[in-house]
C-alpha cells in the first residue's frame, strides 16, 4: 500500500493524465447515458405517462400519434371488440403558441375525450382540468396559471384558444416539445384555429380500457385480430415501439460499448507498460524477499486508485450538468446508472491490468543476481 | 527518421496497444461522425434538391411545413416583389404506403411531396396526377418503377414513373408529385390537415441573381409579415432536431478528440521515458533534440495514420452491413477523410507533450552512464 502510493505521488504527472482520461471517459459515458435517457423520455414521456392501458393506432399511422387517424368506420369495430370497457379519443397536433406575453413558440397539445383515458396519469402539482380552456403541462416547460394562446392561422381562422395551466405532469413531452393535455373540445377548437380549412377533426388513437379479468395484452390481440387497419398497443409497447426510440437506443449502445472498451484498454497499457520499466526494480524488490503477492497488491491498488478517482472526476463533472436542460431535453442524475457505470468500470480496469499482473507474477529474483531483470 | 521507422519495424508490439486503443477512438469518430451525417441526410435531402434560394413559410408556422399555410393571395404578393424569378408551390403529406408484395400492416412510412417548381433530379413539368417520382431508399422497400401503392387509410393509389437521389425527409422516404396529387391524396387521408384550392404549406422562391440581395426581406415586409422567407440552409437548420443533433454530436466528438490527445501524450510520455538512456546516448554521438522529436512526432503520426485506416475500414464495413432503415449512419468519404486528419493532428499535438522531456535529456548523464 505504501509502496504504491508513494510511487503515486512521485510521478503525479503520469498518473493525473490517465487518471484525467478516465474521468473525461466516464463523464462522457455518464453524459451520453442522460442524453440517452432524456432523449426517449423526451420523445415518448407522454405516452408512458398517460392513463389509457391500451392505444390503437390507425396502422398506416406507423405507430406515431400525429401519423395516425382514426376513421369512424374503424372507431366502431374498435368499440365493438369483446373485452372493451371503455374506449375514448386522444388526438395530438403540434401548434404554434404564446405562453404569456412571451414571443411564438411550440406546444404539443394531446386532447383525449374522457377523465382517466389519455390524460397523465399522476400530476406532480395542481389539479386536472374541469373546463375546455384548462390544461395540465410538462413540468420542465410549464408553470401553474401559465396561459398558453394558441396562434391562429390568418385573420378567417376563427378565435384562438387560450388555455390556463391548472396541472403539471413530470416527464410529459412528445416529440421533444413542451406538451400540454386539454379536453377534447378545446383540443379540437385548437385544431380548427389552426387549419380553417379543416372540414372534420378525427381522433389520432383511440384509448381503451379492458373490462376486469381480460388482460391488456389479451385485449390488443383481440382489436388486432378484428381489424386489419387497427394496430393496438399496450402502453409501454407504444412507447418503445414508436419510431426513433429503438434505433436511438441502439446507436448509444453502440457508442457505449466502445467507450467501455477504451477504458479499460487505456488502463492496461498504462499499467503494462509501467510494469516495463520497473522492471529491474521488481526484479530486486523479489531478490531482497519482496513477495510477488505483495507486488500485484501494490498494483491492483493504483489501478482501483486510478480508475476510482477518474470515476470520481467524471462523476464530480457530469453532477452540474444535470442542474441543467440541454435545449428541450432534461439530463439527469440516475443514481442506478453511475453505479452501474462505476462498478463495471473498475471491473473492466482490473481486470484489464491482469496483463500486468500475470508478467508480475513471472519475475524470477535470480535474474536480480545475473543482471537481468526484464521482463 | 530512419531509426524511429526501424524501431516500429523492429518492435512491433510496443506500439501494438496504443494503436488498438487509437483505432478503436478512430473508430468512435467515424460512427458518431457517420451518424451525425446519417440523422441530418435522412432528414434534409427533400431541401437539399430544392432549385431554389428561399423558401417562404407563412409568418406563425414557425418554420414547420405541417403548420404552413399559403394562401394564394399571399403567393402574388410573393411573386409581384422585384427580384423574385420563380415562385413553385410546396406541400407534404406524411402516410403509410401500402406496396405490393408486403404484408397488409407492414407500411412504408412515405412523405408525399407536391410541388410545381421542379427539384434536383425531377423533371420540369410535375408528373401527371396518380404518379409519383420515388426516393432511391424505397427500392429497398421493393418499390419499383410501375409499382403503383395505396397512400393513408383511403389508400390513395400512386404510380411509380422513377426515382430521384438523397430526397429523404423526417428520416422517411419520399414520393415527389403535383400539387393537385398532393392534395388529393392530403384532403382525402386528413382531413384535419386538408387544404382549399390554391393553397400550399410552402413556396420555393428562385431570386433573379441581379437583384436578390436582401430578397427574404423584401418578400416578408411586401406581405405584411404574413410570410417568413428563408434561405435553403436556414430551413435546413429550422428543422426540428438538426442544429441541435449537430451541436451534441460536434461536442462528443470534441471530447472524444481531447481524450485521443491524451492517450498519445501518455503513451509518448511514456516511451520517451523509457528510452531516455538510449536518447542521451543518441545526444551524445551528435544527434539534435530536433532530429529526436521528429522521430517521435513520426511514430505517433504513423500510428494514427494505421488506426484511422482500421477506423476507415470498418466504418465502411458497418455502412456496409448495418441493415437500411435500422441505425441511420453513412460513411461519406469527407467524414472518414476528415475524422483520419484530426485523429494524426491529435496524435502530433498529443506527443508534443513529450517536446520538453526530450529536450531536458542531458547527453553527459549518458556518458556517465546515468540514464
Amino acid at each position: 500500500m505504501f509502496l504504491a502510493l508513494h510511487e503515486m505521488s512521485r510521478a503525479r504527472v503520469r498518473f493525473g493524465m490517465l487518471i484525467g482520461a478516465v474521468g473525461l471517459l466516464v463523464f462522457l459515458i455518464l453524459t451520453q447515458q442522460a442524453i440517452e435517457g432524456g432523449l426517449i423520455t423526451g420523445f415518448v414521456g407522454a405516452l408512458r405517462q398517460q392513463s389509457a392501458p391500451v392505444l390503437v393506432y390507425s396502422v398506416d399511422g406507423q405507430r406515431t400519434l400525429q401519423g395516425s387517424v382514426i376513421n369512424p368506420g374503424l372507431e366502431a369495430k374498435i368499440r365493438g371488440v369483446n373485452g372493451v370497457a371503455q374506449a375514448g379519443w386522444i388526438g395530438q397536433s403540434t401548434f404554434t403558441v404564446r405562453v404569456g406575453g412571451a414571443t411564438e413558440s411550440d406546444a404539443a397539445l394531446i386532447g383525449y375525450q374522457h377523465p382517466g383515458l389519455g390524460d397523465p396519469s399522476r400530476l406532480s402539482a395542481g389539479r386536472r382540468p374541469v373546463g375546455p380552456a384548462e390544461a395540465v403541462g410538462s413540468a420542465a416547460d410549464f408553470a401553474i396559471g401559465s396561459k398558453v394562446r394558441i396562434v391562429a392561422s390568418g385573420p378567417a381562422a376563427p378565435t384562438a384558444p387560450v388555455f390556463t395551466v391548472v396541472g403539471l405532469a413530470k416527464d410529459a413531452q412528445i416529440q421533444v416539445t413542451p406538451t400540454l393535455f386539454v379536453p377534447w373540445a378545446g383540443y379540437e377548437a385548437a385544431v380548427k384555429a389552426a387549419n380553417p380549412d379543416a372540414t372534420i377533426v378525427l381522433p389520432s388513437v383511440i384509448a381503451v380500457r379492458p373490462v376486469p379479468g381480460v388482460a391488456d395484452t389479451e385485449l390488443v390481440d383481440r382489436i388486432n385480430a378484428a381489424s386489419a387497419d387497427a394496430d393496438a398497443l399496450t402502453r409501454a409497447q407504444a412507447a418503445s415501439d414508436t419510431p426513433g426510440v429503438a434505433q436511438v437506443q441502439q446507436s448509444f449502445q453502440l457508442i457505449f460499448l466502445l467507450y467501455g472498451l477504451v477504458v479499460p484498454l487505456v488502463t492496461g497499457l498504462f499499467f503494462l507498460i509501467i510494469t516495463f520499466q520497473k522492471a529491474a526494480a521488481l526484479t530486486l524488490l523479489r531478490a531482497i524477499g519482496a513477495r510477488s503477492s505483495a507486488l500485484v497488491r501494490s498494483l491492483l491498488i493504483q489501478v482501483v486508485l486510478v480508475v476510482g478517482g477518474g470515476i470520481v472526476i467524471g462523476i464530480a463533472l457530469f453532477a452540474p450538468l444535470t442542474l441543467v436542460s440541454l435545449g428541450a431535453i432534461t439530463i439527469r442524475f440516475d443514481p442506478g446508472a453511475v453505479l452501474f457505470w462505476s462498478v463495471g468500470l473498475l471491473v473492466l480496469g482490473v481486470a484489464s491490468a491482469l496483463v500486468a499482473a500475470r508478467r508480475v507474477l513471472a519475475i524470477d529474483p535470480l535474474e536480480a543476481t545475473t543482471g537481468g531483470g526484464g521482463l | 527518421m530512419t531509426l524511429a521507422l526501424r524501431e516500429m519495424r523492429r518492435r512491433p508490439g510496443r506500439f501494438a496497444i496504443a494503436t488498438v486503443i487509437l483505432t478503436l477512438i478512430a473508430i468512435l469518430l467515424m460512427f458518431l461522425g457517420g451518424l451525425l451525417d446519417g440523422l441530418v441526410a435522412s432528414s434534409t435531402g427533400a431541401y437539399r434538391i430544392q432549385n431554389g434560394d428561399l423558401l417562404v413559410y407563412s409568418g406563425n408556422s414557425r418554420d414547420a411545413l405541417v403548420r404552413s399555410r399559403i394562401e394564394p393571395a399571399v403567393r402574388q404578393q410573393v411573386e409581384s416583389v422585384p427580384g423574385v424569378a420563380r415562385v413553385g408551390g410546396l406541400g407534404t403529406a406524411q402516410l403509410g404506403g401500402r406496396v405490393p408484395g408486403r404484408g397488409p400492416r407492414d407500411l412504408v412510412p412515405i412523405v408525399l411531396f407536391g410541388y410545381d417548381l421542379a427539384p434536383r433530379g425531377l423533371p420540369a413539368t410535375p408528373p401527371p396526377a396518380g404518379t409519383v417520382y420515388a426516393d432511391d431508399s424505397l427500392r429497398a422497400k421493393n418499390v419499383k418503377v410501375g409499382t403503383t401503392m395505396q397512400l393513408g387509410p383511403a389508400r390513395s393509389p400512386v404510380t411509380i414513373l422513377g426515382f430521384v437521389s438523397d430526397s429523404r425527409y423526417s428520416g422517411q422516404g419520399t414520393v415527389w408529385g403535383s400539387l393537385d396529387t398532393w392534395r388529393q391524396v392530403l384532403n382525402a387521408n386528413r382531413p384535419d390537415a386538408r387544404v382549399g384550392p390554391g393553397v400550399v404549406q410552402a413556396l420555393v422562391v428562385q431570386g433573379d441573381s441581379r437583384t436578390s440581395a436582401g430578397l427574404a426581406e423584401r418578400i416578408d415586409r411586401s406581405t405584411g409579415g404574413a410570410t417568413a422567407s428563408l434561405t435553403i440552409t436556414q430551413a435546413i437548420d429550422a428543422l426540428p432536431g438538426v442544429s441541435q443533433q449537430r451541436t451534441v454530436f460536434n461536442q462528443i466528438i470534441g471530447v472524444t478528440v481531447v481524450i485521443a490527445i491524451v492517450v498519445v501524450a501518455l503513451f509518448f510520455a511514456l516511451l520517451t521515458v523509457e528510452r531516455t538512456a538510449l536518447y542521451g546516448v543518441l545526444k551524445a554521438i551528435g544527434a539534435s533534440s530536433r532530429t529526436l522529436f521528429v522521430g517521435v512526432v513520426l511514430q505517433a503520426v504513423v500510428v494514427a495514420l494505421i488506426a484511422s485506416l482500421i477506423g476507415i475500414a470498418a466504418a465502411l464495413v458497418l455502412d456496409a452491413v448495418i441493415p437500411a432503415g435500422t441505425i441511420p449512419f453513412v460513411a461519406t468519404p469527407a467524414r472518414l477523410a476528415s475524422s483520419a486528419v484530426v485523429l494524426v493532428v491529435a496524435a502530433v499535438v498529443g506527443c508534443a507533450f513529450s517536446l520538453r522531456r526530450v529536450l531536458r535529456i542531458d547527453p553527459a548523464a549518458a556518458i556517465g552512464g546515468t540514464p
